[in-house]
């Protein structure tokens, strides 16, 4: 329970560190960290727990980028940079790691806690890239993928009268 | 050609009264003259090793089910595995007990077959960090356990080897092989040799270097590791490495077929079947697709990724490899089985290896020596005129390179390969092979990309669609002396589950729309058939339950690469969907639904 809290502390401080850089738009750094650097940055935080409560600072977790096209256009040159393309899909049709289309966000969709998703990372794997990219890039990345989500979670799927053409059989 | 005939009849007859003699069953020759190199020395009641034999035949003497009476096939009994994603692999059966392991978390079940309502004689829930599942690149499968000195071996999707206690389901002990850090994975189902068990890598898509590695039996000690990629003396490459082929040849070819260091990030892993010659003492196995798939960061033949080597079971000094795909740019991994059969060619018995690759060439190769002795087509292929017999290497057709622009269009096969993990099958009766294979093509667009550890390091997009003939799969018989087809069942769907073959004359494999077929292993016709509850990736087993009937198991439960956007999906506390694949699995959630079930026939 101890190190939660500490993290949880430890979390706000970068973040407050931080927010004076994301005065300045702009990704700090687009290019990818070569072979040498790499092993630093990326941690895959086994110890992140779901259920982990993060600060929910209205003020902290605003995205500066809401609806902003070039902020979008850049997130998805990021997007490619930083491989989430090979896990989440090409448009986001998802892959090894869950789809952004179609509008069911596993660990919630809005601007928020899909800033968190990206900060922290994920049990099942996705990286913790707070640790790497700047607060900006990191919004930019919100901007693009929430630009994705194509409708909302269907809740029925009726396949009855469809015709596909089948061979085989 | 009537004299070879009768030569090869001669040769059979003589083959078949040496091996009947002292092992009968499955090491005899069939009426073709064509023999399972090691076939298996324990009980034809049991199903002993993830192939059934050494040789990875998926042949079983039983021969109580045949094609007169598969028609009055049931289902005996079910098992829920309490597991959801992609079910590859294949239940074990040993002395009346049989053991599962399910895709991650990778549990493990003992089920008593004595006992009316198969209770379980324990269940094992191993340590796994749940952070491999996103490491992994083609869902989170596990293909089987091996059995040996009454223990049970399997890995971990999080990189560690377990050996589990058969009796009581304790672990005896667990090894760290892998490091999910750097993107390693391990799905595969090892094997067992005299005292080591054999672990290969995976993370062919992450900037893994590859590698195969021997781990002691009794302490779970690491005895040996020999990379797929780098320095000689990491590949355990010494005086005995003979390589059959000219260009295969030279220093530290690991190191210097690859640009600077790109050989520590370049894939070929180790992710398929493993086998063994005991005559030879070489365990054989193939190895991953180089990466990244963007070829322009990697120029040179990218040794030893997309190949197939042999190394001594004892030191795993390398004797010989074979780079199916030199320079790979299609994902064409050369991870598929290695079925060891000795074969009658052109009138001398061939001690041949045979290889469906994901290239869409099936090779019968000297397992001595490396060298080509056939490769034809066994699928619709465009990218290749042929192989040139005196180096084994393809003929390229230059516009189907995906480097000859920046988007490529209509490459047969697809990057799953005219087949992929599901393991073909051989019967010494028909002398033909049971192959499950896929029919796609693929359009290719290279775009940059950069390593960063633990992430994809792939590089490129690869849309497929189905092949000619609108089919997306089709269950063949091939003729590996010939290299020829002898019949085929399309399907709609790639065959993504593997073959078996028994004695009884019916082949049986699964289908990812759900269906479970006996079939006349002379001539293709369906026998039976069944539906079971989710989509099968698995492979069938057979064996004789302590009733004395012969039964027919199978794992059914959609998934494995072929369920990409199924499993993206997934989550524990979310209501499942089976999803379409784009154009390359349309209208599949109509019919079927996520699942781990295994399923057991028997007439």
């Amino acid at each position: 329970m101890g190190a939660f809290a500490l993290g949880v502390v430890t979390t706000v401080a970068i973040l407050s560190t931080r927010d004076a850089e994301s005065l300045t738009p702009g990704p700090r750094n687009t290019t990818p960290p070569q072979l040498a650097d790499t092993a630093r940055f990326v941690a895959h935080n086994e110890h992140i727990q779901a259920g982990l409560v993060f600060p929910r600072d209205s003020v902290l977790l605003r995205n500066p980028y809401e609806g902003n096209a070039d902020a979008a256009a850049t997130g998805a040159k990021l997007y490619v940079a930083y491989n989430c393309v090979d896990c989440h899909g090409a448009d986001g049709s998802g892959a090894m790691a869950p789809a952004f289309i179609d509008g069911r966000w596993h660990f919630g969709g809005s601007p928020a806690a899909v800033y968190q998703s990206i900060y922290e990372g994920r049990p099942d794997g996705m990286p913790a890239w707070g640790g790497l990219l700047d607060r900006a890039s990191i919004w930019r990345l919100v901007t693009y993928v929430r630009s994705l989500q194509q409708g909302k979670d269907v809740a029925t799927e009726n396949f009855t009268g469809k015709t596909v053409e089948r061979t085989g059989h | 050609m009537r004299r070879a005939i009768a030569g090869l009849l001669l040769l059979a007859a003589c083959t078949a009264k040496d091996q009947s003699a002292d092992r009968g069953g499955a090491g005899a020759a069939g009426p073709t003259g064509a023999r399972i190199a090691a076939p298996r020395t324990g009980p034809a009641n049991e199903w002993p090793m993830p192939g059934a034999d050494y040789a990875n035949s998926r042949y079983s003497e039983l021969a109580q089910i045949t094609p007169a009476n598969a028609a009055n096939l049931r289902a005996s009994w079910t098992f829920s595995t309490g597991v959801l994603r992609g079910h590859e692999g294949q239940p074990l059966v040993v002395g009346n007990t049989m053991y599962l392991v399910t895709p991650y978390p990778n549990v493990s079940y003992a089920i008593d077959l004595t006992t009316p309502g198969y209770p379980l004689k324990w269940k094992f829930r191993p340590e796994n960090a749940q952070a491999a599942v996103g490491i992994a690149c083609c869902d989170v499968v596990n293909r089987g356990a091996a059995f040996a000195d009454g223990k049970i071996f399997y890995n971990l999707l999080d990189g560690h080897t377990v050996a589990v206690d058969a009796a009581t389901g304790r672990q005896l002990w667990r090894t760290r092989m892998g490091d999910i850090k750097r993107g390693e994975t391990i799905t595969m189902a090892p094997i067992v040799v005299k005292n080591k068990v054999l672990v290969g890598s995976s993370g062919g898509e992450m900037g893994v270097r590859g590698w195969l590695a021997a781990i002691d039996v009794a302490s779970g000690k690491e005895l040996w590791r020999g990379y797929n990629l780098g320095p000689d003396k990491d590949i355990l490459i010494g005086p005995r490495f003979k390589p059959f082929y000219a260009h295969d040849r030279g220093t530290d070819l690991g190191v210097t077929s690859w640009p600077g260091e790109s050989w520590k990030i370049g894939g070929g892993a180790a992710w398929g079947w493993l086998s063994y010659d005991p005559e030879l003492n070489l365990v054989y196995y193939g190895t991953s697709n180089p990466g990244p798939w963007n070829v322009a960061k990697r120029p040179g033949d990218n040794k030893w990724t997309a190949s197939i080597l042999a190394r001594d079971a004892d030191t795993g000094e390398l004797v010989w490899a074979f780079q199916v795909t030199p320079h790979d740019m299609w994902d064409y991994d050369a991870v598929n089985e290695n079925i060891l059969v000795d074969l009658p060619i052109n009138g001398t018995t061939r001690k041949a290896l045979v290889h469906f690759d994901r290239n869409g060439f099936g090779y019968t190769i000297d397992r001595a020596t490396g060298e080509v002795i056939l490769a034809k087509p066994y699928v619709s292929m465009n990218w290749s005129t042929g192989v040139d017999m005196a180096t084994g290497r393809p003929v390229l057709v230059k516009e189907k390179m995906t480097n000859a622009a920046p988007k490529v269009k209509d490459i047969c096969p697809s990057l799953e390969g005219g087949k992929n993990q599901q393991p073909a099958a051989f019967s010494p009766q028909t002398g033909l092979f049971y192959v499950p294979t896929n029919n796609l093509c693929m359009d290719w667009e290279t775009r940059e990309v950069a390593y960063i550890a633990g992430t994809p390091y792939i590089g490129a997009m690869a849309p497929e669609t189905a092949g000619p003939g609108g089919h997306r799969g089709e269950f063949i018989a091939w003729d590996a002396t010939t290299g020829t087809k002898k019949w085929g069942i399309k399907e709609p769907y790639p065959v993504w589950g593997g073959a078996l073959a028994t004695a009884g004359g019916v082949v049986f494999y699964g289908t990812l729309d759900g269906w479970f077929k006996a079939v006349d292993a002379s001539n293709g016709k369906v026998l039976w058939q069944f539906k079971v509850g989710s989509g099968v990736v698995g492979n069938p087993v057979t064996y004789v339950g302590p009733d004395g009937k012969q039964y027919v198991a199978v794992y059914s439960g959609i998934g494995g690469d072929m369920g990409l956007l199924i499993a993206g999906d997934v989550a524990a506390n979310l209501p499942y969907d089976v999803r379409e694949r784009g154009s390359t699995l349309p209208d599949l959630a109509r019919w079927t639904s996520w699942g781990g079930m295994l399923f057991v026939f028997s007439l």
